[in-house]
């Protein structure tokens, strides 16, 4: 998962799926977390709530990421991120 | 009784297979359909591996409240694209069933959690669902306690931050 994120992030075109590949990284790096807890942690559940962080504050670099693109968006007129090289 | 192994290899493929049809599908609604199935079969994972609770965040978040908010900024976007396409299936349509589509899928995970002797939920560790919510509770509130306050001010000064930022653009525009 981290490098199909990986992936998506450096090949995509568009914006959004740009910010979608960046949460496919921090799924799979929520997956890492989940299972060496689960395996290796006994009962202390540390990845868990690391996992937990990581979800709600990984909403909530998505959730600002679109809102900059949105109000780029109004003077570009184009969700293609080459032409946001530029602030 | 479903084997685990079963299950992991499945969803093992079908994640895979999502999110490269996330990445190379040429409709963005495609896009976030495929990616929504990614994030679900990412709460399968936490599932199986005895971590209902974020299952169910995952499920909540990332296959609910996040492809709206994607879903809103693409009709934001590419509203003057889709009058000039042919289309006839609006991606209003397209949106709302898939929405109906995720509510049905968190009914039946939640039920799942509720009894979760449906799958092998890692038996080794003796783990249920009461022990999961109670170390989760501990996790939070006694040894990271700081870094779930830290967690709640970054979502506050975000909502503040975005509210601020819109009043002070509106302010701009009414001063030009």
């Amino acid at each position: 998962m981290f490098v199909i994120g990986l992936l998506g992030t450096m090949i995509a075109k568009n914006i959004i799926k740009v910010l979608i590949s960046i949460e496919f990284m921090l799924l799979g790096v929520n997956i890492n977390f989940v299972t060496f807890s689960t395996y290796c942690d006994g009962f202390n559940f540390d990845g868990y709530i690391m996992t937990l962080f990581y979800t709600g504050i990984g909403a909530v670099e998505l959730v600002i990421g679109l809102y900059i693109f949105y109000l780029m968006f109004q003077k570009k007129k184009s969700e293609n991120i080459e032409r946001y090289s530029e602030l | 009784m479903i084997s685990n192994t079963i299950i992991f290899y499945i969803a093992s493929v079908m994640i895979i297979f999502f999110s490269l049809c996330t990445l190379f599908a040429r409709n963005i609604i495609y896009s976030l359909l495929c990616s929504i199935m990614v994030f679900l079969l990412g709460a399968i994972f936490f599932y199986i591996l005895g971590s209902e609770y974020n299952a169910i965040v995952q499920a909540a978040v990332y296959g609910l409240a996040v492809p709206v908010i994607i879903g809103m900024t693409i009709m934001f976007t590419t509203g003057n694209k889709e009058k000039e396409s042919n289309t006839n299936i609006s991606y209003l349509t397209i949106i709302s069933a898939g929405i109906f589509v995720l509510a049905f899928v968190y009914i039946i995970m939640m039920a799942l959690v509720i009894n979760p002797n449906t799958f092998n939920v890692v038996d080794s560790l003796h783990i249920n669902s009461y022990e999961n919510i109670s170390a989760f509770a501990k996790g939070i509130f006694v040894r990271y306690v700081w870094g779930f306050e830290l967690l709640s001010l970054l979502l506050t000064i975000v909502i503040a931050g975005l509210t601020m930022f819109k009043n002070e653009k509106r302010r701009i525009e009414s001063e030009k």
